[in-house]
């Protein structure tokens, strides 16, 4: 019983954390209507200067330590980016009412990774000074990039493959109507209308007055570009600034800056968007709980899944290469969280046909506090536990 | 003098402001306007206000002024067959008249 008391002891102390308090503080202020706004471009700043600062600290890391141990976590960190779009692709969108183009997106959402939450973490166990390998902020892009382009490609392939079908069955339809020149595009829209989930249910009357331009459409493209989304990935604006403050680490001298001003407004600036990100969190519930149902459930059970998996992983490489137990948090929170910032719209671009309502409200309503909120303590206690 | 024109109103998402900037470039006409917008439609509430960290529910406004309706046309229906089956969007068009603009070329040439 010693490591449940241990575990709840921390999990009530991490409740009072700063990290924590202001996204649950932002949760409530939502919920009773308040009017207070933070503007928008305050939150880019505040992305910005947090992916720096991790990338910086890993910059000025790397430039004394041994990469060979990073190649480990690094692989785990595909591996899970890949692993969890498959898990979405084969539970999530085997539920009923649940389309498969929306599971496989919120896949790729759970997949990616979000640097707040990341940024959380590695605030909470710099509090707790349990010592992490300051290069496991790099892993971000290990993890991020594999998972969004897993998610993009297989559901192309899932979304190709439909079409086809419904190609095959339009050749032997006797008669189509005189406005459609592509009988794929009518048929694919017809299969939209009939689809199950009913966020806008008055879509299937949308084209009405200018009926051709839907049968103008050309059947997509089969071929799905990998670089493509890759490189959109990299330019998004957190990802960008991350790598801009790895490669000035490693190779500038930031440290005055850094040490004036990254490094002490870190901890303030997070608190600021975990109070916005708990007031998104609330507003967007309500649009999820337009869509299905099991998004709630799969957005609160996946991030724990995700995270020990990871964790699982990690303690692997801790055994194989000393691997820090800290590293280990962070590879688990990193795989428990779900993008926020630069994963809704590469996914939005790469898989227009899945509902955004179901991906963003499921990861940024619930999966985003869950993993904030309980994988970080979670993970954390049971690092202290394992690690003593 | 005032040249006559039609001035296309495209009100869509944000993420989709370069291809659609890139469809009105290759359509023909020369300039736009665009605005960052909110308000309702038929896929619910979008950019009012709530915070947010990303961009995805951010909303533009496109003006296109073109010397004739085939041009605008062209436009509409590129931007509705790319896009309206999938991204929220409305498209509409009014008539103008240019009053002021060095470089815009009425019907009767410039």
């Amino acid at each position: 019983m010693d490591f449940l008391s241990l575990f709840l002891m921390d999990f009530v102390k991490q409740l009072q954390s700063p990290t924590l308090s202001f996204l649950i503080g932002g949760m409530v202020i939502a919920a009773l209507g308040s009017q207070l706004q933070i503007p928008e471009s305050i939150c880019k700043i505040i992305v910005f200067m947090l992916l720096t600062k991790i990338g910086l600290t890993g910059g000025i890391a790397i430039r004394n330590s041994n990469l060979t141990e990073m190649i480990l976590p690094a692989l785990f960190s595909v591996v899970l980016g890949v692993l969890i779009v498959f898990i979405a692709r084969y539970t999530l969108a085997k539920l009923p009412k649940v389309k498969t183009v929306d599971a496989i997106a919120t896949g790729g959402l759970f997949g990616a990774v979000s640097g707040s939450t990341m940024a959380a973490a590695l605030t909470l166990l710099e509090e707790q000074k349990i010592p992490y390998e300051a290069w496991t902020g790099a892993l971000y892009p290990f993890m991020d990039i594999p998972a969004l382009v897993t998610a993009i490609v297989i559901a192309n392939i899932y979304l190709n493959k439909k079409q086809r079908k419904a190609a095959a069955a339009a050749a032997h339809a006797p008669i189509q109507e005189s406005f459609s020149k592509q009988p794929v595009a009518a048929l694919a829209y017809s299969s939209d209308a009939s689809g199950t989930v009913g966020d806008y249910p008055d879509q299937s009357d949308y084209p009405s007055s200018r009926q051709e331009y839907r049968s103008q459409q050309t059947p997509g493209d089969s071929r799905v570009k990998i670089w493509p989304i890759v490189q959109e990935s990299l330019q998004g604006p957190a990802l960008s600034a991350m790598l801009l403050g790895l490669a000035l680490g490693l190779i500038a001298q930031p440290e005055s800056v850094y040490k004036s001003f990254y490094d002490p407004l870190f901890r303030g600036l997070l608190s600021i968007l975990m109070l916005v990100m708990g007031m998104e969190a609330w507003s967007r519930i309500g649009e999820l709980r337009k869509v299905a149902q099991w998004y709630v459930v799969y957005s609160v059970v996946a991030p724990l899944v995700h995270g020990f998996i990871a964790f699982g992983l990690g303690m692997i490489a801790h055994y194989a290469t000393g691997f820090s137990m800290g590293g280990v948090v962070v590879l688990a929170v990193i795989a428990a969280s779900s993008s926020d910032i630069s994963g809704p719209p590469t996914l939005r671009a790469g898989i227009p046909s899945a509902n955004p309502s179901a991906y963003i409200g499921a990861s940024t309503a619930i999966g985003t506090p869950i993993a904030i909120g309980v994988a970080i303590p979670l993970f954390l206690g049971l690092a202290q536990a394992i690690g003593g | 003098m005032a040249k006559p024109a039609k001035k296309l109103v495209i009100v869509t998402e944000k993420i989709l402001l370069k291809k659609i900037a890139k469809i009105i470039e290759e359509c023909g006409s020369t300039g736009y306007t665009v605005m960052e917008t909110g308000g309702k439609g038929s896929r619910n509430v979008r950019s009012s206000g709530q915070p947010n960290v990303s961009d995805t529910q951010a909303n533009i406004k496109f003006e296109v002024l073109t010397s004739d309706r085939d041009t605008a046309e062209k436009i509409a229906d590129q931007v509705a067959v790319q896009f309206f089956i999938d991204f929220a969007g409305i498209i509409y068009i009014c008539d103008a008249e240019v009053l002021y603009g060095h470089s815009f070329c009425g019907p009767e040439g410039c």
